[in-house]
C-alpha cells in the first residue's frame, strides 16, 4: 500500500477548489484517498461520528499531500489511514515537528514484501526470497522467452518500488530476475491469468489487501527486518549514486497505519478526537473492506452504513 | 478431446519487425515498446503423452484435419477470479489467451493469435471504436516491397480476404488511436501462434462474438508477455 505522491498530488489539485468551496456545511471534513480500505473507513468514521455523536460530516476525496495541509490548517480534520513507513516524512513534518496532526495510539498492522501464489510456492519450490536467486527456479517465471524470469515490483511512481529494487540488488536476485515496474491493474490481472491457468508467478504484494481474498497468495518467507542493515537511500536524496548506496538484505520494517487528525479537532471537538482514537479496526477488517469495494464493487458509503449497521457494540466501545 | 497447452522458453532469433507491425510500433504511442523475444506454444499430445511444438506446419495439419483449432483456443467460459469488472478485456499473449470478463469470476476466454516479437507493448488501454468487416490499408513499406499489397494501396474492402477479418476494436489510449487493434482474420489455424502483425488476431467467428459483447469504452488490459518491454533493471 504504497501511494504515489505525485498522483496524489494531481488528484488533490483538481480538488483542491472543492475542498476549499464544501467544507462549509459541516462540522468537519474527513479526507477520503483513493484507495478501497481508506474510502471505506472514511466513510464509516463519518456515519459513526454523526450517528453517536449527532454532528454532520463531509467526507471529500483528496490526495495525502492536501489532507495533510488540510489537517495542517484545520481545514480538514481526519485522514483514515495515514500509512507508514510511507508518509513518514509527512508525519515527521505535521506530527513531531509542527504538532498540527495526531495520530490515534491504535495501529493497524500491515505487510510489505514478494509474493506467489500456493501453486508456485508448492509445484515450483518458491517459497523463501533465496529461492529467486536460483536461475532454476526463477526460469519458470519467465514470459518472453529468453530463460530469465520477470517479476512486478511495483508502479513506477510507488516510493516502494524504489525499495523493492534496492532489495533485489541486496539479495542478489536482480540478477536472475527482470524486474518489472506497470501499473498495479496490469500486475493483478497478471495474478488473476496466472491463477486461473496454474501458471507460476512472483510479484510484490502488501497487505491488508483484496488480493489476499480472491487468490491463495504466499508470502516468501526471509529474514526479519533488522534495522543495521536497512540502509536505504533514495533517488530524491541521491539522483546518481542512491542503488550503490543503499542495502536492505533484510523484510520491510514493520509497516502500519494509523488514523491522523488536526490538532485543532481534538482542540474544538474533544469527543470526535476520542472517538477516533477508540477506532480499532483489524487487518482481516480492512481486507473486506477492500475486497467489498474493489472486487464487489460496492459503494462506500453503503458499504459503511451497511457496516455501521451490523457493528453497534464496536461503536459503543468508540463513544466511550 | 482436451489439449492442454503451455508455452515454454525460447529466444527467437531476432527483431525482424514486419510493415505491418512497424506501422503499430511507429505509431502506438508510448505504452511500451519494443520486443525481442517471443515464446512458442506446446500443446499436450493425449496419444504419446507428450508436449508438442505448435508451431505454424503443425497447426496447418491440425485445423485441415478438424476444421478447428485445438480445444484450448476454442472459445469456452473458464472461471477467472478478478476484481477487474464484467465487460473488462485481458489479453495475455504468453499464452495466446484473452479473457472478457463476466459476472460471477468467470471469464469467456478465447485462443488468438499475436505477433511473431510477441504483442509488442502492455498496459492499459480501451476499446475507442469498432467496426464490421473493416477495410485495411497496407503500410507505406508493405506496398513498396509486396506487390499483393501494392494492389491494394488505397484500401482493401473489408471481405472474407481481408487480413482484418469480420470485426475491428481500434484500442485507444485516452482520445488517441493506438494503432493496435484487435481483429479478425482470414487464417484461422493461426490462432495459437506467434504471426507476423504486432496486432491480436481471433477466428472469425470468435471477434463476431467478442464484437458483440463489448461496449466501446471497454477496459483493455494487456498482460507481460514480452516483459522486456517493461523497464527493468
Amino acid at each position: 500500500m504504497v501511494r504515489t505522491i505525485a498522483l496524489k498530488l494531481s488528484a488533490a489539485a483538481l480538488l483542491l477548489p472543492l475542498f476549499y468551496g464544501a467544507s462549509l456545511a459541516s462540522d468537519l471534513v474527513v479526507g477520503m484517498p483513493n484507495w478501497p480500505s481508506g474510502q471505506a473507513s472514511a466513510n464509516i468514521i463519518k456515519y459513526g461520528i454523526e450517528k453517536k455523536l449527532g454532528l454532520k460530516v463531509e467526507v471529500q476525496e483528496m490526495g495525502t499531500l492536501i489532507i495533510f495541509a488540510g489537517l495542517d490548517t484545520g481545514e480538514v480534520d481526519v485522514h483514515p489511514e495515514v500509512w507508514r513507513p510511507n508518509f513518514d516524512s509527512l508525519v515527521t513534518k505535521y506530527v513531531d515537528e509542527k504538532k498540527t496532526v495526531r495520530l490515534s495510539p491504535k495501529q493497524v498492522a500491515a505487510t510489505q514484501g514478494i509474493c506467489t501464489t500456493r501453486e508456485t510456492a508448492d509445484k515450483y519450490g518458491i517459497k523463501d526470497i533465496a529461492d529467486l536467486s536460483d536461475p532454476k527456479k526463477t526460469a519458470v517465471l519467465d514470459t518472453d522467452g529468453d530463460g530469465k524470469g520477470e517479476m512486478w515490483i511495483g508502479a513506477t511512481t510507488w516510493s516502494s518500488t524504489t525499495i523493492e529494487r534496492i532489495r533485489a540488488e541486496s539479495y542478489g536476485y536482480a540478477k536472475t530476475v527482470k524486474l518489472l515496474e506497470a501499473p498495479e491493474d496490469v500486475a493483478m490481472a497478471a495474478v488473476d491469468a496466472a491463477a486461473a491457468t496454474n501458471t507460476p508467478i512472483a510479484f510484490y504484494c502488501y497487505s491488508p489487501h483484496h488480493v489476499f481474498d480472491l487468490h491463495e497468495i504466499v508470502p516468501l518467507t526471509e529474514p526479519a527486518y533488522d534495522a543495521a542493515k536497512w540502509k536505504v537511500v533514495l533517488p530524491s536524496d541521491d539522483p546518481t549514486n542512491w542503488l550503490s548506496k543503499s542495502s536492505a538484505p533484510v523484510a520491510w520494517p514493520p509497516s502500519y497505519f494509523n488514523i491522523g487528525f488536526s490538532s485543532k479537532l481534538a482542540e474544538r471537538l474533544p469527543k470526535v478526537a476520542s472517538f477516533l482514537s477508540n477506532i480499532d479496526f483489524t487487518p482481516k477488517e480492512i481486507t473486506e473492506m477492500s475486497y467489498a469495494l474493489q472486487v464487489e464493487r460496492q459503494d462506500p458509503a453503503k458499504y459503511a452504513q451497511q457496516w455501521i449497521a451490523e457493528h453497534e457494540d464496536r461503536l459503543n466501545a468508540w463513544s466511550k | 478431446m482436451a489439449f492442454p497447452l503451455r508455452t515454454p522458453l525460447r529466444k527467437t532469433s531476432g527483431r525482424t519487425i514486419s510493415a505491418a507491425t512497424a506501422t503499430c510500433l511507429a505509431l502506438g504511442v508510448a505504452v511500451w515498446a519494443t520486443l525481442a523475444y517471443a515464446a512458442e506454444t506446446q500443446i499436450f499430445d493425449p496419444k504419446t503423452h507428450k508436449w508438442v511444438k505448435y508451431d505454424r506446419k503443425k497447426a496447418r495439419s491440425y485445423y485441415a484435419a478438424h476444421k478447428q483449432v485445438p480445444e484450448a483456443f476454442r472459445m469456452q467460459v473458464v472461471p477467472f477470479k478478478t476484481a477487474e469488472k464484467p465487460g473488462t478485456i485481458i489479453i495475455d499473449g504468453n499464452q495466446h489467451f484473452l479473457y472478457l470478463v463476466q459476472p460471477g469470476f468467470t471469464a469467456i476466454r478465447y485462443g488468438i493469435g499475436v505477433g511473431r516479437e510477441g504483442f509488442g507493448w502492455a498496459g492499459i488501454v480501451r476499446v475507442g471504436r469498432t467496426a464490421e468487416w473493416p477495410t485495411w490499408t497496407p503500410p507505406a513499406e508493405m506496398v513498396a516491397r509486396d506487390p499483393n499489397a501494392a494492389k491494394w494501396a488505397s484500401g482493401q474492402p473489408g471481405g472474407p480476404d481481408n487480413p482484418l477479418g469480420a470485426r475491428a476494436l481500434y484500442l485507444y489510449q485516452g482520445d488517441q488511436d493506438t494503432i493496435y487493434r484487435i481483429h479478425g482474420t482470414p487464417e484461422p489455424w493461426t490462432i495459437g501462434l506467434d504471426v507476423s502483425s504486432g496486432c491480436i488476431r481471433m477466428n472469425n467467428d470468435d471477434i463476431t462474438d467478442l464484437h458483440s459483447r463489448i461496449n466501446v469504452g471497454a477496459k483493455v488490459i494487456v498482460l507481460m508477455q514480452g516483459a522486456s518491454l517493461y523497464k527493468g533493471v
